[in-house]
This record gives C-alpha cells, structure tokens and sequence, in this order.
C-alpha cells in the first residue's frame, strides 16, 4: 500500500532568511507543529541546502545578499518539477501589491506578510501542508493509473495483434493518438486458404472506445476459423456490438477476403472511409464506399446489405484506411485529404512499401502537430494465399487396402445428414454445421480444411449451378462476374422450393480414414461431357469460373458425378 | 464551437444549431441541449450548416440524441449539413437512420 499523506515520517523544513534571529524564530515554530528544520542565511546557500535535504517545506525571506528570495525560489521551483510539490511561502514585510504577485509569479505557493502571530503563521502552514498532500496523493493515483493502463495495453494488444495471422505478408500502420488506440486491425484465415481481413475504428480514442476490442477480435477469429461466410462474420459482429456497447459507441469497420483460388475480393465497407483497389502500375481500379451505418448502431444489419465481389488479379492491392489519414491536419489547419493519399499510395504500390510511402507523407505533411486520431492503414497483398495442400500419394496404398470396406453405407463409424429446402437455401450455412460434426466426431486436425473446401465448393455449385440454375458461363468476363453475383442474389431472394441435401459417411480404417460426400440437389442437371469439353477448350488465362471443380478434384480420391449432373460423389481419405 | 438551442413557443420544436467543429468537446453541452426536453413527440432539428467539422464522437451523440427523442416519441432532423459533415454523415450512412435535409 502507498503512503499517500507521508504522516508516519518527520517532515523536514527550510528556512531561509539573512537574519538569524528571523530564522531561529520561524525554526521554533516549524518544530512545534512537528518539522525538522534546516536553515540558511542567503538565496544561493538555500538553493544548495534544499538540493541537499530535499525538503517538504520551504520559507523564504525576499530581500537577501548574495542571491534574492525570488531567484531562489525560481531555482528551487525549476528543481522540484518531480513527483513532489515542494510547496514554497514568502515571508516578508513589504505589504504592497508588486510583493505578492511577484513571489507568486517566481513559483511560490503563499506569501505571509510581518507581523504574524504564532498562531497564524502554524495555520498557514497546515492549509499549504495540505494542499501538498493532495497533490502528492492526486499524482501517487495517476502514475498507478498510468502503470495500470499501460499494462492493460499491452495484454490487449498481445490478445489482439500478435495473433493475427499473415503479418508478414500483410502491411499494416498503426498510430494511436493515445496509448489506447480505437482502432483495431484484424486478419485471420478460413478454412479454405482465404484471408479475412478487418479495419475497425471505434468511435473516440483511448480507453473507452478500445473495450469492445477484445470480444470482436474474438468474434472475429472464432467465425472465421470455423468457415462462417464474411456476411454471417459481419452481421454477428454487428449484432454483438449493438448488445455491448453503449448506444453512442460504435465500430466504423472495413471487411475483406481475399479468394486467391476464386481469384475474387469479397468487401464490405461499414463507415469508413472508401477502400481501394490498386493495380500493380498504382492505378485505382475500384473504390469501395461505405453502404452501411457503422457497427454497433443497428441491432440487425439491414434488409438490402450486400458484399462487393470483384474479381482480382493477383498483383492487385487492397488497400484500407481510417478517417484519422485524411483528416491528419497540418500546422496551417488543413487535412491531408484523399487526394494525397491516393497519390502516396500510388507511389507506394509502385515502389513496393505502401505502408511506409504513406506514413511520411503524411509525417511530412503534418510537420509535427499533435496527432489527433489514430491513424491506420492496411495493405493487402492478392497473391501468395494459395493454400498449400497436402495430395498425399503416398497413402494411396493403405486407402486402397480398406477400399471394400467402405462400400457399404452400412459399414460406416458414422452417418450424418442434412437436407435444407426453399428459403432456408438462402438463409442457412450448412458448412460449418458439417465442419462441426466432424470435429466433433474425428478430432481437431489441420487437414479438415481440405474437407471443408470440398463441402464449400460442392455445396456452392450445387446451389449455384443446379437449384439457381444459374449458367458458369457468366462469369468468364469481368462485367458478367459482376452480373452473376447480381442474379444470384436476386434468385435466393426470392427461391421458395428446391433442396440441397449433403450426406457424410466416416468409414475409419487403422491408420487413417474416408470419409464419402455426397450431395444431391432438385436442378436440371447438365450435360456432363459437353462440361467437360468446354472446359478442356478454354485457355487457363481467363477462366474466371470452373476452378472450384478443379482445385476438388485435386484434393478428393475420388469424384463422380452422377444423375445427370444433379449428384456428386466425392471420397476424401486421411491418414494419420 | 458554440451549442445554440431555441426551443418553439410549443415547446415541441426543439432547434439545436452547431457553430464551428462538432466534437467531444462539445458532449456535455450538446447533452445539456436536449436533455430536459421531454414533451411528447418533440421534434428536433439539428442545424449543421455552420458546423465545419464532425468527428465519430459526435456522430455517437447524434444518436444518444436520437435516443431521446424516440423515448419521447419524437423525431430528430439532421438541418442542412455543411458540405464536410454530410460527407461524414455519408460515410456513416446517417441517411438511413434519420431524415437529414440537404
């Protein structure tokens, strides 16, 4: 426990007058209300002394030789600017005006004016004794705060940051106006080898505005991990906020994934300030404004939100900003602007460091002024998020030895499925629900993520393709893309029949297992070799659709279509 | 930075005018505005033309204000917003939670 008056010790006093007697006196006083006294008969001596002693208390006479009251009291003052008030009080006989503002302008705390009883001087003593206390008291408190925010801050932002994922690939700024900054930069990667990546700006700064951090970053992770889609993320983020924070606090947030396989991003922009697209040569190829009020304002997302899907070349740049760059104002008062940093971006894209290009234009710019918001940037690379999967020949072998055993849906460890009809197509997620059982039945391991991409994309084409009915072909320009998203959209609106029904089938063997997909859907079906063959004709470069089919082929034992297209077959084995 | 109000002989139009930057600064008086109005079905209108700046604190207190008025069974309108703090309010797509006119 701190000591916060300091009662329990002998407090000690400085006299300092040219006249002993005046000393002697003043020292009978001050060790009759309890002081050790020291005492000196000139300004420069009182100055050594009080170095020397680091008293609590200081009395000074004004006219002295060698070095007056006032020069004194400034040296002393300009020593003391510790934890510790010193307070300081004149004593003097020149009852005018000037006398008492100029002993309060060179520092001191009080002035007593000859002739004084005993019993005044003591009060005056006690009331300045007092206010040191108080001070002491008031800075014991705030350095324990400070302690406490700091360490506070630093758990956070070891929760938060240093379990981001990528942060070698991915540039990321952070500036906090305060040691708490409201704004929070979070990446984590999905089952399926894309990224998540989140730009947030909580209302304010400091403290309060960083509360909501932590349950979002965990949010966040969690959903992600799991294989929730980026709209289900955003719209329980935003729910989660709406129950936590108080009405007038919220998150002004930017989502991104990044698709290296579909070679598509995925963004939303809840109120911050546009999110670019730049190509390699440093050219905008899409800006990105917010359509949503921020998170945390609505307690449901609103009826119309939707994700801007763009197709990606991977030397493109996704690039994500907080308002505190733009508005960044000078000495002269003006703000950095968009115009600036499109052009510092553009310079950094070119130049390979758009963080760094970025943050001294902007340091240049303000020539530094107090910063006033947290400043964030995040800089995302398109390439590089191929997942590496592990096609493992190797295990062909022992696959191949337990392939009667699984023949049979009879023989199998375990079954489980799932038939979603009409609206809930549009409304239901039934991949982590899959993932779910599995972990839950075979364990958490790294390779289910192959299993989930399988799922995703099996369960996709089986919506897209058969019960939407919606035609691949679509989507080999970049406006048909565009458009394709749009139909989709428009057709789950308004599906009301229709099913996709997954069926799953463990079948273990010794050192590894098969597990057999298969999901069946109530569309026409399509004409199995004309596919084929097209896709055969098509040159790699521009084939904007079809390489979902292709990457599960890789990662599957076995994959058959069958019914005229409306039922896929897939195996996938593992071994341990 | 001043916090204007000009309450209507019926009490049931509440005028709240910002001068200059409309930030945190400005909480406690912009509470202080509207707080104590409690009629049934108070309209506020909040003029903004003479607010050159918005940060995201005060968009927060736009809806504690919004808040209030709801729990009072009134309304508020977002008056002529200066051409930076509609951008703002764009951004944060105020426009879908209240009536701003421009």
């Amino acid at each position: 426990m701190t000591n916060l008056t300091g009662k329990h010790n002998t407090k000690l006093a400085l006299v300092v007058d040219d006249s002993a007697m005046q000393c002697k006196v003043l020292s009978v006083l001050l060790k009759e209300e309890g002081y050790r006294v020291f005492s000196a008969n000139d300004g420069a001596r009182g100055v050594k002394m009080y170095i020397k002693y680091k008293p609590d208390l200081v009395l000074m006479d004004i006219n002295m030789p060698i070095m007056n009251g006032y020069e004194a009291a400034r040296k002393i003052k300009s020593l003391s600017t510790g934890t510790s008030l010193c307070p300081l009080i004149f004593i003097t006989s020149m009852d005018t005006d000037q006398a008492f503002i100029e002993s309060i302008e060179a520092g001191g705390d009080g002035i007593l004016v000859r002739p004084f009883s005993p019993e005044v001087f003591k009060a005056k003593i006690k009331s300045i004794q007092r206010i040191s206390d108080l001070y002491q008291q008031v800075k014991t408190l705030q350095q324990e705060q400070q302690q406490d925010a700091e360490l506070a801050e630093k758990l956070m932002s070891d929760v938060i940051e240093s379990r981001n994922y990528a942060l070698d690939k991915i540039g990321i700024v952070k500036k906090a106006a305060e040691l708490f900054s409201g704004d929070i930069q979070l990446s984590a990667l999905c089952p399926n080898g894309d990224v998540n990546i989140l730009l947030g700006d909580f209302t304010g700064h400091g403290l309060r505005s960083s509360i909501g951090a932590i349950p979002l970053a965990e949010t966040f992770r969690v959903m992600t991990k799991k294989g929730f889609t980026l709209l289900e993320v955003i719209g329980q983020v935003n729910q989660q906020l709406y129950d936590l924070l108080p009405p007038d606090l919220f998150l002004g947030a930017a989502f991104v994934t990044i698709s290296s396989h579909d070679e598509s991003a995925y963004i939303f922009n809840a109120g911050l300030p546009d999110v670019y697209v730049f190509s390699k040569q440093g050219d905008i190829k899409n800006q990105i404004e917010s359509c949503h009020p921020p998170m945390g304002v609505l307690p449901y997302l609103l009826p119309d939100t939707k994700l801007t899907i763009l197709p990606i070349k991977i030397t493109d740049r996704v690039i994500l900003i907080s308002d505190g760059i733009v508005e960044a104002r000078n000495e002269q008062g003006e703000m950095y602007e968009f115009e600036r940093f499109e052009q510092a971006a553009k310079l950094g894209v070119i130049s390979g460091s758009v963080s760094n290009t970025v943050l001294n234009s902007v340091n240049d710019f303000c020539m530094g002024m107090p910063q006033e918001d947290d400043i964030s940037l995040i800089d995302i690379p398109c390439d590089g998020w191929e997942q590496t999967f592990v096609v493992s020949n190797t295990t062909d072998n022992i696959a191949e030895e337990h392939l009667n055993d699984s023949d049979d849906e009879q023989n199998s460890a375990w079954r489980w499925r799932l038939a979603l009809t009409g609206p809930r197509l549009s409304s239901v997620n039934p991949i982590p629900m899959a993932m779910s059982q599995i972990n839950e039945f075979e364990g958490n391991a790294e390779h289910w993520q192959s299993l989930y991409t399988i799922l995703t994309e099996l369960f996709v084409n089986a919506l897209d393709h058969g019960v939407l009915a919606l035609s691949s072909d679509l989507k080999s320009s970049h406006e048909g893309f565009a458009e394709y998203y749009k139909e989709r959209e428009v057709r789950l609106k308004t599906l009301d029949s229709g099913f996709v029904e997954i069926r799953l089938s463990s079948h273990p063997f010794p050192q590894g297992g098969r597990i057999k997909i298969c999901i069946q859907d109530s569309g026409q079906g399509f004409d199995l070799k004309a596919h084929y063959r097209k896709r055969a004709e098509k040159s790699d470069a521009i084939m904007l659709s079809g390489r979902g089919i292709e990457l599960v082929e890789q990662l599957c034992e076995s994959l058959a279509f069958k019914d005229n297209g409306t039922l896929v077959e897939a195996s996938y084995v593992w071994t341990t | 930075m001043t916090v204007k109000k000009v309450i209507a002989e019926n009490s049931r139009n509440v005028s709240i005018e910002i001068e200059g930057r409309f930030d945190f600064s400005l909480h406690q008086q912009f509470r202080e505005a509207y707080s104590s109005c409690n009629d049934s079905g108070t309209q506020f209108s909040l003029e903004l033309s003479k607010a050159t700046y918005m940060d995201s604190s005060a968009l927060g207190m736009i809806l504690l204000l919004k808040d209030h008025a709801e729990k009072v069974g009134g309304d508020v309108l977002i008056n002529r917003p200066s051409e930076g703090v509609n951008k703002i309010l764009e951004i944060a797509q105020f426009h879908r939670l209240m009536t701003i006119k421009v």
